[in-house]
């Protein structure tokens, strides 16, 4: 069992400031919860630019190589001229192609967020519901107690509606 | 906007107002459910059971007419369907804020119309326990299918749209699903952390989210402009006159969102005035949708304008028959009801008064979407009668299981579309919370 | 390596298979057709067509492979009747054959568009396909009350409802011919060995039927007789069906 800290915050502006302020003060292992997407939240623990890029990107180029092989081995394997068409016939493998690499593309993107965001997470974590309602917290977990303290310290100064420790599973 | 004494809702106020669709049920909940789903079973699986016994001879297709109102039905839900998706996602990637109330219904009626759609596939084959033979999968006969075929290029784009689609809703839902786990207790909690995945709404989280959200968006538009310029090479790539044209894939997109988009407005009145959403789903909304509507219906009137003189200008015996029994024959009268409903009656909505009338749209949005039923049952049943040689020249009436199964197919979505308002918020919680007063001191 | 690519050109290049093994052709001189219908009755007894009834008739789900079409030129009294004698058209652009999803259809190597029922879901877009019209699906499953079943032709198959079929160039006398010849040793079927149902039972002998690639037998000459011509040529469908025009007196 792991402690962790969690300040609520009624307002924006006093949460980013909480925020930046443990940053200052050395605390980088903080979660910052808020009922919408917060541009400024993910600034301030450094998110800029997702992974889940690479793996919509991968999955676009896997797609469209599993899909044109698929129409041209299924066209070879058992070789069946129509309509006087070519064997590989390019323009209607290519919209197989550009299909199946939509498809990859997206279940790519999917896996991409399982595993860029950690998420499904079932343990149970610090959370409280308001958070997705109208608060923002932050959470954070504290090495020693000295720097419990501080934390605190810092969550009250910057307005904290309240604080409170809770045991999470590590 | 008309409505001056409208009063902002507050965050914690839409949690409540929309959390209240799924946890309070009425009584007229599940009347409507019921009737839905008996007649759901008894018009559509019903005749279809029928249907399978005895053959596709049930339905009133014949030499010359070899679709019918199946296909017709196809094309139609399909087309619907292309209002969610299509649309939600457009309006997410041009940062369109008054997309974000009405896309959670949209985008169900895109996955539940996608569902209808593919049950006429199912009804519309001669023999649909060899059905599976159209995936890419190892047979007894070790036959692969035919990729050069427009109807694979179907099974690839109807299975990818149907993934993608129910995979984008699933994604946008998943902080609602974690708003509806923290609102409930029992069996109905642990479910829904299964569903929202443990969601926190931490930085990382909305992080990634908007990134595969953004990424989900963009592959889903060429998917869905793709989808129905496939379902239109179905016709397209034949050689049949009316059918063989090059204009049908743009055409059937420009019809499909027209439609598409005719139905959310036809579903957002009905979830305004039944799940007491008139804070979330306003005139502004309507507002909008209507001016989309004119500009699409301006499209489809021009896109049929050029297929009738195409028709004329190719100087064929076959056009002129065909154009002839399409615009004077025994479905004439549908024809022009159909230019009445999606050419005519949208310019009504030219008028502010009527665009932000939330009956007069309601009205219009249902005329538009017969006037589309009937336009995807005249390209059937005009075209194919009138080949080429005028000896087998026939004629197409729906018989009364083909009838009936389209009046259950309605059924269909609306119980699935029943189903899933218990299931998801139909208003996007979130998405609403971005478009109110931000909770700031400075606000 | 070459080997390889020389594949992939040949994969790649319309038209493969243009040149077939055999290129079965018929010619039907429209001059001498008389639309006496025997070749429907033959053929309706040689390929098991189910006799559908008149209320089936009426709802233009007939079954018959070949069908003589009639057509009125004229007013009364100048009134002319013209037959033309439609079947399966055996096209080697053929529009119905890319269209089915589960390659039900298919060019084979002597130049026929072959059907495999066993194979065919009843999509029915290789019907709505056909320019001809010639292609007849099984709505109901059709059966044959006794004694009528005892005629059936055992080389051919009876089909179920949801299946789609056509005529096949009697496609087994061909292979009956082409086993024979297999058995006496030679490369390749005689002319005038192989003869399907409906042109065996033409009295005015309006058809011929042959192997195009063999620029001896009948059929070639036939096409190249001035007269000949395919129905809806304009659509580029390359019919293996040669019609010879009926000859009109102009006054």
């Amino acid at each position: 069992m792991a402690k962790s800290i969690l300040g609520i915050f009624q307002y924006e502006e006093d949460f980013l400031n909480a925020a930046k302020s443990l940053k200052a003060s050395g605390f980088n292992d903080i979660t910052l919860m808020s009922p919408i997407r917060l541009e400024e939240a993910e600034e301030i623990v450094g998110l800029y630019k997702s992974n889940v890029r690479y793996f919509s990107l991968t999955g676009a180029i896997t797609g469209a190589i599993t899909g044109f092989s698929l129409a041209v081995v299924c066209a070879l394997v058992f070789i069946l001229p129509t309509g006087g068409r070519a064997i590989i016939a390019f323009p209607p493998f290519l919209v197989i192609t550009y299909e199946v690499t939509i498809l990859f593309g997206v279940l790519a993107t999917l896996l991409g967020f399982h595993f860029v965001s950690g998420l499904p997470a079932w343990r149970d974590k610090a959370y409280k519901v308001d958070t997705n309602i109208d608060r923002f917290s932050i959470a954070v977990d504290p090495g020693s107690d000295t720097d419990s303290t501080k934390i605190e310290q810092t969550l009250r100064d910057a307005g904290a509606e309240e604080v409170k420790q809770l045991e999470v599973a590590a | 906007m008309t409505d001056t004494n409208y009063q902002e809702p507050g965050y914690a106020d839409v949690n409540r107002d929309i959390l209240q669709t799924l946890l309070v049920t009425g009584p007229k909940y599940w009347i409507t459910f019921g009737i839905s789903a008996s007649v759901a079973l008894i018009c559509f699986f019903g005749p279809w059971a029928y249907q399978l016994y005895v053959g596709v001879g049930a339905a009133g297709m014949n030499r010359s007419a070899m679709w019918g109102t199946y296909l017709s039905n196809f094309i139609f839900w399909i087309g619907l369907s292309h209002s969610g998706t299509l649309l939600s996602a457009v309006l997410h990637i041009t940062h369109s804020g008054w997309r974000k109330a009405i896309y959670r219904s949209a985008e169900a009626m895109t996955l539940f119309s996608l569902m209808t759609a593919a049950c006429f596939v199912m009804v519309h084959v001669g023999r649909l326990w060899f059905v599976h033979w159209t995936a890419p999968i190892p047979n007894p006969m070790e036959l692969w299918p035919n990729f050069r075929s427009p109807l694979m290029f179907d099974v690839m784009a109807v299975t990818t749209y149907l993934t993608a689609s129910s995979i984008f809703i699933y994604m946008g839902s998943v902080p609602d699903y974690a708003a509806v786990r923290d609102a409930s207790t029992g069996l109905r909690r642990r479910l829904y952390t299964i569903f929202s995945f443990g969601w926190r709404g931490t930085a990382k989280e909305w992080h990634t989210l908007s990134w595969a959200y953004m990424f989900f968006a963009v592959f889903v538009i060429p998917l869905a402009v793709s989808v129905h310029s496939i379902v239109s090479w179905d016709f397209a790539l034949s050689i049949v006159p009316g059918l063989h044209q090059t204009i049908f894939a743009p055409y059937f997109v420009c019809g499909a969102i027209y439609s598409g988009t005719a139905g959310i407005v036809s579903v957002m009145f009905l979830l305004r005035k039944y799940m007491q959403l008139e804070r979330y789903i306003r005139e502004i909304h309507l507002d909008n949708l209507g001016k989309l509507l004119i500009v699409l219906s301006l499209i489809w009137t021009y896109i049929n304008i050029v297929e009738v003189f195409t028709g004329w200008y190719s100087g064929t015996s076959f056009e002129y028959e065909f154009l002839k029994f399409r615009l004077f024959g025994f479905y004439a009268p549908l024809y022009w009801e159909m230019i009445l409903f999606c050419a005519v009656v949208p310019l009504f909505m030219l008028h502010k008064k009527i665009r932000t009338s939330w009956k007069w749209m309601f009205i219009i949005s249902i005329l538009i979407n017969i006037g589309m039923f009937t336009e995807r049952f005249i390209i059937v049943a005009t075209s194919l009668p009138r080949k080429f040689l005028p000896d087998a020249f026939g004629f197409y009436f729906p018989s009364f299981v083909e009838i009936m199964i389209s009046i259950g197919s309605f059924a269909i979505f609306t119980t699935l579309f029943l189903i899933f308002i218990k299931w998801t918020p139909c208003v996007s919680i979130y998405e609403v919370k971005e478009t109110l007063k931000p909770l700031r001191r400075d606000a | 390596m070459a080997k390889i690519t020389d594949k992939i050109k040949e994969y790649t290049r319309p038209g493969y298979y243009e040149k077939f093994d055999y290129h079965w052709t018929m010619s039907i001189d429209l001059d001498r057709c008389t639309g006496c219908g025997a070749c429907v009755v033959a053929c309706q007894a040689e390929n098991n067509l189910p006799i559908v009834g008149e209320k089936r008739f009426k709802e233009r789900r007939e079954m018959k492979w070949l069908r003589i079409e009639r057509y009125w030129e004229g007013e009364y009294p100048n009134l002319k009747l013209k037959f033309l004698p439609m079947l399966c058209q055996q096209c080697d652009q053929a529009p119905c054959e890319t269209p089915c999803p589960v390659a039900a259809t298919y060019h084979n190597q002597d130049g026929l568009n072959t059907q495999i029922y066993n194979r065919c879901i009843g999509t029915r877009t290789c019907a709505v396909y056909c320019p001809y019209e010639v292609r007849y699906f099984n709505w109901f499953t059709y059966t044959w009350d006794e004694p009528l079943e005892q005629q059936l032709n055992p080389d051919v198959t009876v089909r179920e409802k949801g299946v789609m079929e056509k005529c096949t160039f009697c496609v087994q006398r061909i292979r009956m011919a082409k086993d024979k010849a297999k058995d006496d040793n030679r490369r390749r079927v005689k002319d005038g060995e192989v003869t399907p149902a409906c042109v065996q039972s033409c009295a005015s002998e309006a058809m011929q039927f042959g192997d195009l690639n063999d620029p001896n037998s009948k059929v070639s000459k036939m096409t190249k007789n001035k007269r000949a011509y395919h129905v809806l040529e304009e659509l580029n469908t390359k019919p293996s069906v040669v019609y010879l025009q009926k000859v009109e007196k102009h006054d």
